[in-house]
């Protein structure tokens, strides 16, 4: 009883308490000026409103407010490219506000490994980019929105297929034989896959270039590290966003070839009756629409975001495209009197692609003009009404296409919660779990009238693929800040787990008596019951563990320190060599704040070093391991053998990366200017790679080891330039671009090696198997494309070719071409010197236009279709047509790959140009935002490559992305597309 | 409330401990593989592990391993480079022209293969030593003969071959000479021969028995000459006879019953590698001979590759009634613009020749020819529809898509598919035959010899016997009856032949480098890369 009177005591209380608010919170008019605090001059425009509610006024021309609010009032006091303040309005009835001008370049929040810092704490090089800064217009993957725009980072994806993602490498290339993309980690999930993540819900992506700021993620950090933040609720009233647009897609660049009155013109065509663009045929208008919705909001305790993208693309190709639906909620709950945080983040990604087929714009382009599309006479065999000639390697493009159906479906689940305690206000304690779910399935088939595809050959052919992806990741750390003196510290220390298992099965079959079922019913193949059905599955897992930990000094913001490492270990490392220390060192000091500079903000010089691993690409490489090998015939039947399928090593372990850092943050020019500047060395040793071993004592002929040592160095420079800064117009310029030299040093360990000069890659077939393209030079650079060069045309129409060490000679003792690698040479090289982007931002009143240029110099190309098709040879004429672009000569009768086949890729492309409109919307209306854009991507390009797609390549796409391999443009390429985009952008 | 606090630090401690424990075991689990931890421990997977020593041998039957450097580099095949096709960066050329060089992959495989399967026999006769199986003496004898064979090709083809015995030693072997791996090869099979079973029956199909192994000793003797400077025909002699006289095995009726499809039940095949196209796929020779367009002749799954062709002259001494006298009849013959009259030697189905038809009967038409050219110099003398003549214009850079006879010994199966099934032949009695009537010959033993000849020729079909026996139609014979069966290299050699030009060489880049009998080019080069996997490997003379 008495507890309860007591209660009401409470209750009570608390009412005369709230009514005596009530009673307080008289509205008055409150008056003011918002001033620029360096000049003292007004500023129109700003927006003052009272927080947590719609209403709001803007500053007028002198920089004049008046505005009724109640004491308890927060008036949140904001302006483009100010510091945003917060006034409670208590009893006074003016408020003067001086807003300070926001340096970003020194106050943006840095995400780094395990934490967050201000860029002008930072000692490592590390970009980060915010949304605002992202790149526009459709964007459907994430890496795309970064593309150009961090100096050293280098996206490409060669030839425009929605369905295949971009190439990602930092600072060249960091592993020749493991994985060189850098490391995702998105909101601390760490390996997380991007296809969880909408582009829309990024807030942020930090990149982690040099050695010391990766370190502290051990064994993935090689390659470098992208951090994601996705966008989070804010306290506040709740917000709806809502972006819609609708793209179209042509294509851009192919590879020039003869039309059909060019062909026939040709001695030994074979005019077939018909006259049709093949590329054409295959190709149409792609059509996107993208949707987004968003609501955001959140309380003092709960915040919390929704959002729901979907994603509607069609790309140029027939049967190709993708349907992609991704929600995401992100909640952060604050419990145990504040001193609790939970976070939850979900997202689930579902997609369903259609693959359509490279191998359609292959054989169109070889094509005979001359050939009509459909058979006007169909014979027997019967190929779906479509023209099919009995002739090697070409299919009917039209008909691959279409025949063929190439499906799937990914879906992709992320989930992540994040406990935290704050022990003090100095002490803090966190756990973190996460588990990534990907499932890949894949189903096709081909039909029983397609010649393409095995349908024909296998009387209809069904395959069907499943792939599973699990990643969890559990964590714990803890954070301490203490301030000693002028000293500022912070602790990190903390214990990572992470399993990963991967498993899936494959499925093929052929021999069906009807078309009908297509993939749908693959029980229904007869090849079950000949055995000449295949069927497999995998399943595969490893561990990573790892300890970790950093300290942080902090002098003022003009003496800075940071250490750090992490000791990790991973299953698979072999078993004596289970663990790794990957420890960092960086530090930096700001001239600035030590002598007075005029117009100099800060000027940071730092310097850092970090060590670095890679893992082993794939689970079990320190094993000897034995694997079905065929069938042994054993009293009258077939049972299967088990024979090795790899060598053991156990001293296998990771590659070792050391990289020296140095760099220059400034910010000068009163604000105005502000970039980076970097150059970096790195040398990678122990590089895991497979190299023969001689059979016998080894069991298998080649043994994964650690061997080797390459080198690459750098310069980086990122600069960005505000140039006028007016109400009513603004202009931003930036301009980054990086430099790149590789050098191979050694591929040997002891008595093993790789051999002083290796050769790489095939160029294929028809004719030209075993014709290596690129040589791997201990002491050389990277990507040497390697041939022999042409000096000239022999009377049959071969290309002659340089004698260049004379080791044959004729009958006469003349020397002549040995077709050898004595009379090859270096042609070229696969990596570009010099990559570039220039990034211009208007606003003028309400429109803003911007524009994006990267470009990438000094790397050459194998041009592939050039090298088979660009010739008079019989064969070549009546099979297929004539590649005709500026180097064609007819006199060249024969398909040899030479000099003239690669060609400098140099390029500067227009990536992007956006043009908005933001509609005057009254603060406090429903309405918050209106803006239209139209944009448009890639619409010119400027290059002398003749092929397809001038982009970088960094490996081989023929054999497994072979990194050894880079500079090759395949035949198989998507042809590059055109996007221009209209969009609309709403909030509420 | 500071116990409280306590009691949490005490269960985020106690957390941390189990995860301290069970989470820094950094073991492997592996799923879809074996190791040796958790293999043969049962019979079965004892046999299957046996079996890898007879799957290695499954390389014998496709493009570019140790089959074709014998055959492309002796005069029975050559794969022309044909317009934009088949040049490969001149690596076939060169294996038929004679310039090997160590670089060139088709050695590099060869080896793999050959010590791929040394390697395999050496593991597991180490496991069978290792266990105390009743059963492990027969099998390690019948590893040891395998073994032998391996090292009787290696030491065929390479000559200076390192000896690896003990699986258990890790030291990388240096290389023997060819006298060191020849006396290796014989005291082993001297010493198991009389260990291995000597019944024909399914318990011994496609396995080595005391007479596979005496096949591998009668080819050592057959070519001590070559490899030791010493011959020893009378031990040649004696292993054919034994082979022969056992009984065991008898001459088929019909050549070709040797090859079909079903050739299991030859009683004249001693040793074979059972290929199946479900089961024990690599026989590709349908894919590696057929021209693109012969897939509607066999409604095969696949297109072919229009690459391996028989040199003319080799055809011709099947024809040429002079070399090989018999029923004359209608045969096709050079450009084969029409068919003309030369030997039905029952053995032409070694060859696909002459126009080529669609599994109707209708005409096959190659859309790729080239253009007609009666003369056949500049162009296809028969023009599109595909017709496969004997007759090879050059090797390079023009060679016709349609020239030369495709290799049809093994029947091709209608509606087949990349893999063949039918069993390759390793060692067949007619080799014996004529290896004891060569030893016969060269002891000065013709009349027996002439006889024995006279056998083989009798079973070919529409044959007259020889009326006297010289060396030069004893080596056609051979030739005739042994075609694409991995001989020819090895008896150009013994007969002083490896170095002659074969076929008139008009148009290619260079003149033939003829050489003479000894030569280094007798032996392949020791592949590039085993020279920097091993340094203590040594390159063969002559090659640098």
């Amino acid at each position: 009883m008495k507890k309860q009177l007591r209660m009401i005591f409470v209750l009570f209380s608390f009412l005369i308490f709230c009514v005596g608010n009530l009673a307080y919170a008289q509205q008055a008019r409150i008056t003011g000026k918002v001033t620029d605090a360096a000049t003292g001059e007004g500023i129109p425009g700003v927006s003052i409103l009272i927080s947590g509610t719609t209403r709001g006024v803007v500053t007028d021309l002198d920089g004049n407010y008046s505005i009724e609010a109640s004491p308890s009032d927060i008036l949140q006091i904001s302006f483009i490219g100010y510091i945003t303040v917060n006034e409670e309005v208590g009893n006074r009835t003016v408020i003067d506000v001086a807003l300070a001008e926001n340096i970003q370049a020194l106050n943006e929040v840095v995400v780094v490994g395990y934490g967050t810092q201000e860029k002008k704490e930072i000692t490592s090089a590390v970009t980060s980019i915010k949304s605002e800064d992202f790149n526009q217009g459709t964007v459907n993957d994430p890496t795309q929105l970064l593309q150009g725009k961090v100096a050293g980072l280098n996206i490409a994806r060669p030839g425009g297929n929605p369905n295949s993602g971009f190439n990602v490498r930092l600072r060249g290339i960091s592993s020749i034989g493991e994985n060189a993309s850098p490391l995702v980690v998105i909101d601390g999930v760490i390996g997380a896959s991007l296809s969880t993540v909408d582009p829309n819900d990024i807030e942020s992506m930090d990149v982690l270039k040099d050695g010391s700021a990766a370190a502290i993620y051990g064994t993935r950090g090689s390659a470098g590290v992208i951090l994601v933040t996705t966008k989070k609720g804010r306290k506040g009233r709740s917000v709806v966003e809502f972006n819609s647009s609708v793209a179209v897609e042509n294509v851009a660049r192919t590879i020039s070839v003869m039309d059909a009155e060019e062909y026939k013109s040709i001695p030994n065509s074979r005019d077939l009756g018909g006259s049709t663009n093949w590329l054409d045929e295959v190709t149409n208008t792609g059509l996107s629409f993208i949707n987004n919705l968003s609501l955001g909001g959140g309380n003092e305790s709960t915040s919390y975001r929704v959002s729901l993208n979907s994603r509607n693309v069609d790309g140029v190709g027939i049967n190709s495209g993708f349907d992609q639906l991704n929600a995401r909620l992100s909640l952060t709950q604050r419990a145990l009197k504040d001193k609790a945080t939970f976070t939850v983040n979900i997202s689930n990604t579902k997609v369903d692609r259609e693959f359509g087929n490279e191998n359609s714009f292959r054989y169109a382009i070889i094509s005979n003009p001359t050939l009509p599309v459909l058979d006007p006479n169909p014979q027997s065999p019967d190929f779906g009404g479509y023209s099919e000639r009995d002739i090697f390697d070409w299919f009917n493009p039209v008909s691959i296409a279409e025949q063929n159906i190439a499906d799937g479906r990914d879906n992709s689940l992320l989930a992540s919660i994040r406990g935290e305690y704050n022990f003090t206000s100095k002490f803090t304690g966190a756990l973190f779990y996460s588990t990534q779910r990907e499932t890949e399935w894949r189903g096709s088939y081909s039909p029983k009238t397609a010649k393409f595809g095995g349908g024909f050959g296998r009387n209809g052919l069904a395959t069907i693929v499943n792939n599973e992806r699990l990643n969890d990741l559990f964590e714990a750390t803890l954070n301490y800040y203490e301030t000693f003196g002028k000293v500022g510290t912070a602790f990190l220390a903390g214990y990572s787990y992470q399993e990963f298992l991967n498993q899936g099965d494959f499925t093929q079959a052929g021999n069906f008596l009807t078309d009908a079922f297509t993939y749908n019913n693959i029980g229904a193949a007869l090849d079950f019951a000949n055995g000449l059905a295949s069927v497999s599955s995998y399943a595969n897992s490893n561990k990573l563990v790892a300890f970790f930990g950093r300290v942080n000094f902090n002098v003022e913001d003009t003496y800075l320190l940071s250490l750090s490492a992490r000791y990790e270990g991973s299953t698979r490392f072999g078993a004596n060599n289970k663990w790794g220390l990957f420890p960092a060192i960086s530090a930096g000091v700001n001239i600035a704040n030590l002598v007075d500079l005029s117009g100099v903000t800060s000027m940071k010089f730092r310097a850092s070093y970090g060590r670095t691993g890679t893992q082993p690409g794939d689970s079990y490489l320190s094993l000897l391991r034995f694997g079905r090998q065929g069938n042994f015939f054993y009293n009258g039947q077939f049972v299967p053998s088990y024979g090795p399928v790899s060598n053991a090593n156990p001293d296998l372990a990771w590659e070792t990366k050391d990289e020296f850092n140095i760099g220059l943050d400034f910010v000068i020019l009163n604000n105005k200017l502000d970039g980076a500047i970097d150059y970096y060395t790195r040398v990678t040793t122990g590089m895991i790679l497979p190299i023969n071993v001689p059979v016998p004592p080894n069991l298998f002929p080649t043994t994964q080891l650690n061997i080797g040592e390459m080198s690459n160095s750098g310069l980086e420079v990122m600069l960005n330039y505000r140039a006028i800064q007016n109400a009513d117009f603004r202009w931003t310029t930036g301009v980054n671009f990086s430099t790149l030299k590789t050098n191979l040093r050694s591929l040997s360990a002891g008595d093993l090696s790789f051999g002083e000069v290796n050769y790489r890659s095939n160029f294929g077939s028809p004719g030209q198997n075993l014709t290596q393209l690129i040589r791997i030079q201990e002491n050389g650079p990277l990507g040497q494309i390697w041939g022999p060069i042409q000096v000239g045309v022999s009377d049959d129409g071969s290309p002659i070719m340089k004698v260049i060490n004379g080791t044959a000679e004729d009958e006469n003792g003349n020397p002549v071409y040995c077709n050898c690698n004595d009379d090859r040479t270096q042609l070229g090289t696969a990596y570009p010197t010099l990559n570039f982007g220039f990034n211009n931002s208007f606003s003028y009143k309400n429109w803003d236009l911007n524009f994006f240029l990267r470009g990438s110099f000094g790397h050459y190309l194998i041009n592939s279709y050039r090298g088979f098709y660009e010739n008079t040879e019989s064969t070549t004429v009546q099979n297929w047509n004539i590649v005709n672009t500026k180097y064609f000569d007819p006199n060249i009768t024969k398909a040899e790959y030479n000099s003239t086949h690669v060609e400098k890729a140099d390029f500067v492309v227009l990536d992007n140009a956006t043009l908005g409109y933001n509609f005057n919307v009254q603060p406090g209306k429903a309405v918050g935002r209106i803006r239209a854009y139209v944009s448009v991507q890639n619409p010119f390009m400027f290059t002398g490559y003749t092929g397809v797609d001038p982009e970088v390549r960094y490996g081989d796409s023929e054999s497994g992305n072979d990194p050894l391999a880079p500079g090759i443009e395949r035949r198989a390429t998507y042809f590059t597309t055109t996007i221009t985009t209209l969009g609309l952008n709403l909030s509420f | 409330m500071k116990k409280l606090i306590n009691i949490r630090y005490f269960l985020i401690c106690l957390g941390m401990s189990y995860f301290a424990s069970s989470c820094v075991d950094l073991e492997e689990e592996v799923f879809s593989a074996v190791t040796a931890d958790n293999f043969f421990q049962t019979d079965e997977e004892f046999i299957s592990a046996l079996g890898q020593a007879y799957t290695s041998l499954g390389g014998l039957g496709n493009h570019s391993g140790l089959w074709s450097i014998n055959e492309i580099a002796s005069d029975e095949i050559v794969v022309s480079h044909k317009g934009g096709d088949w040049f490969d960066g001149g690596v076939l050329l060169q294996l038929h022209q004679h310039e090997f060089k160590s670089d060139n992959p088709f050695f590099q495989n060869s080896w793999n293969f050959l010590f791929g399967g040394i390697n395999t026999c050496n593991r597991l006769i180490f496991s069978f030593e290792t266990l105390d199986n009743p059963s492990s003496e027969a099998f390690i004898a019948e590893l040891r003969a395998l073994r032998a064979l391996y090292y009787y090709w290696a030491m065929d083809a390479f000559g200076n071959v390192p000896i690896v015995t003990d699986f258990s030693d890790v030291e990388a072997p240096d290389t023997k000479s060819r006298q060191e791996v020849y006396d290796f090869i014989l005291s082993e099979l001297n010493e198991i021969i009389p260990l291995l079973p000597t019944a024909k029956d399914g318990t011994t199909y496609g396995r080595m028995t005391k007479w596979s192994a005496l096949m591998v000793r009668m080819k050592l003797y057959l070519n001590a000459e070559v490899y030791t400077g010493t011959p020893q025909w009378a031990q040649a002699a004696a292993d054919a006879s034994e082979i022969i006289n056992s009984g065991v095995y008898s001459l088929m009726p019909s050549y070709r019953n040797n090859f079909v499809i079903n050739n299991s039940q030859s009683t004249e095949n001693i040793f074979v590698y059972p290929y199946d196209k479900v089961f024990a796929g690599g026989f590709n020779w349908v894919m590696m001979t057929l021209h693109i367009v012969s897939q509607s002749t066999f409604n095969l799954t696949q297109q072919p590759w229009n690459g391996y062709q028989t040199v003319e002259e080799f055809y011709n001494s099947y024809v040429d009634p002079d070399k090989n006298p018999g029923v004359q009849g209608p045969v096709w013959k050079g450009l084969a613009l029409e068919q003309s009259t030369g030997t039905i030697d029952g053995r032409l189905s070694n060859f696909l020749v002459g126009p080529q038809f669609r599994s109707d009967g209708t005409t096959l038409v190659d859309p790729g020819v080239e253009p007609t050219d009666p003369t056949g110099r500049n162009g296809d003398p028969n023009g599109p529809p595909l017709t496969f003549m004997p007759y090879l214009n050059e090797i390079s850079p023009g060679g016709l898509r349609q020239a030369g006879a495709r290799i049809a010994k093994y029947e091709f199966e209608m509606g087949g598919t990349n893999n063949m099934s039918n069993d390759f032949v390793i060692f067949r009695l007619s080799d014996a035959i004529l290896s004891l009537a060569e030893a016969k010959f060269r002891l000065g033993e013709t009349t027996e010899a002439l006889a024995l000849v006279n056998q083989i020729r009798a079973r070919a079909g529409n044959l007259e016997p020889f009326s006297t026996l010289t060396e030069e139609n004893l080596f056609e014979e051979r030739g005739r009856e042994m075609y694409v069966e991995m001989t020819r290299r090895q008896d150009l050699i013994r007969f002083k032949k490896y170095g002659e030009a074969w076929w008139p060489f008009e148009g290619m880049n260079r003149p033939k480098q003829v050489h003479s009998p000894g030569s280094y080019l007798e032996l392949f080069p020791i592949p590039q890369p085993q020279l920097l996997a091993n340094p203590k490997l040594q390159q063969n003379p002559g090659y640098n």
